[in-house]
């Protein structure tokens, strides 16, 4: 009797460890965005403005966990053959929620969103990690893996959206409150950061300095 | 037992289906919820626009595509929506006319012209010239008409100068065939 109590205690224990794991490692070891270079289409789109980044993380965390847990859960009664099609079905029906929700509650955020929202079905962040974490794993290491990616996606997308926003306003804002605004660049702010190319060049830099730190690290 | 049904041909055909019929139903049941939200959003957002067009404006309603405009019970006015084929995809317009059918002032609803010159239609330096005129002066002016084109953006003024006047010439007749 103490033996299997204490198996439990151990087992428990071990799941623990592997939750923390699976949830530490998207954050910065497999970073969606830096280090596996996923999703950069919607990455360098919404980026223009931390509140679009932060909308759209918190688009992309929910869709990601709902469809890891049900993924998870039909894992085991998944035809192989089908299993695609069934991916994208779960998460397509999340993502129209999502974009019902926010029509209907926060329509300014679905409006600067536009079609991108819309988008997050094909984001291959999410289809990834269901084809290689969620159609394999428990369900709980699955929310580990959807959460610890969802944020690690969430850290990228404001930190390039910060620089964007920064450079390219001269100021920055988070809902609508101005949090600060830089005299001299907010007078003749870069504009470049805050179209198109900029998205580009900041992503660029960043993923040459994680490189290049990355590197630093392994030698 | 189970292995015998997931090796089943038609097995991978029954569960993709389910899935399916699981996603639609909850679709159609969140949908439910969001629609009446949406619409009623989508009203008022008409009305705050409508509003701004006609100050005077204390009711309207909305038939055969025309928002008629009412104070005091009295028709004080008609608006509609104009669609125009812009330089970089659909101008939606809302024109507002008194009841002698002049132009009370027109509003762009929505527009993709480039950024800094076609987008130029949606300030009042452009739209504020429509103010008073009938449907025949609409035009530009090298095509005989008296409104002023952006520079820079002939096919984005022009784009918006048609079809306000072809919603106009069309909304009028029917207005008058009552």
């Amino acid at each position: 009797m103490e033996n299997k109590n204490n198996n439990k205690k151990i087992r428990s224990k071990h799941l623990g460890a592997q939750f923390w794991k699976e949830f530490s490692k998207g954050i910065i070891i497999s970073n969606p965005v830096f280090i596996l270079a996923l999703g950069l289409c919607p990455t360098l789109a919404v980026t223009s403005s931390l509140d679009n980044a932060l909308g759209m993380s918190a688009g992309v965390i929910f869709v990601l966990l709902c469809s890891n847990i049900i993924i998870s859960i039909i894992r085991k009664a998944t035809p192989a053959a089908a299993r695609i099609p069934v991916f994208i079905v779960v998460i397509a029906t999340f993502v129209t929620i999502l974009s019902l929700v926010f029509q209907a509650y926060i329509p300014p955020l679905y409006e600067s969103l536009g079609i991108y929202l819309a988008l997050i079905v094909v984001n291959c962040i999410i289809l990834g990690r269901a084809e290689v974490f969620a159609s394999k794993n428990s369900v709980l290491l699955s929310i580990g893996d959807a959460l610890g990616i969802g944020i690690g996606f969430t850290l990228a997308l404001v930190i390039i959206s910060l620089l964007r926003e920064i450079l390219g306003t001269g100021s920055l804002s988070v809902f609508g409150f101005q949090l600060f605004k830089i005299p001299v660049l907010s007078a003749s702010p870069m504009t470049i950061f805050i179209l198109p190319p900029g998205a580009f060049l900041v992503i660029g830099l960043l993923l040459a300095l994680f490189k290049w730190l990355g590197v630093i690290k392994s030698e | 037992m189970a292995s015998k049904i997931l090796s089943n041909k038609i097995y991978p055909i029954v569960f993709l289906t389910i899935i399916v019929l699981i996603s639609v139903s909850l679709l159609i049941y969140i949908n439910s919820i969001t629609s009446p939200i949406v619409e009623a959003q989508q009203e008022a957002e008409i009305k705050n626009m409508l509003a701004g067009i006609f100050a005077d404006m204390d009711d309207f309603k909305y038939e055969d595509e025309i928002y008629i405009i009412y104070q005091d019970s009295e028709i004080i006015g008609y608006a509609f929506l104009a669609t125009g084929k812009g330089y970089g995809g659909k101008i939606n317009i809302l024109v507002g006319v008194d009841k002698n059918f002049a132009v009370e002032d027109v509003v762009i609803i929505s527009n993709t012209e480039t950024p800094g010159l076609g987008s130029k239609i949606t300030e009042n330096s452009f739209t504020d010239q429509f103010k008073g005129m009938a449907a025949e002066d609409i035009a530009l002016k090298k095509d005989g008409g008296e409104v002023d084109a952006i520079a820079g953006a002939t096919i984005s003024s022009k784009a918006v100068v048609e079809a306000i006047r072809k919603a106009m010439v069309e909304k009028i007749n029917l207005l008058e065939g009552d």
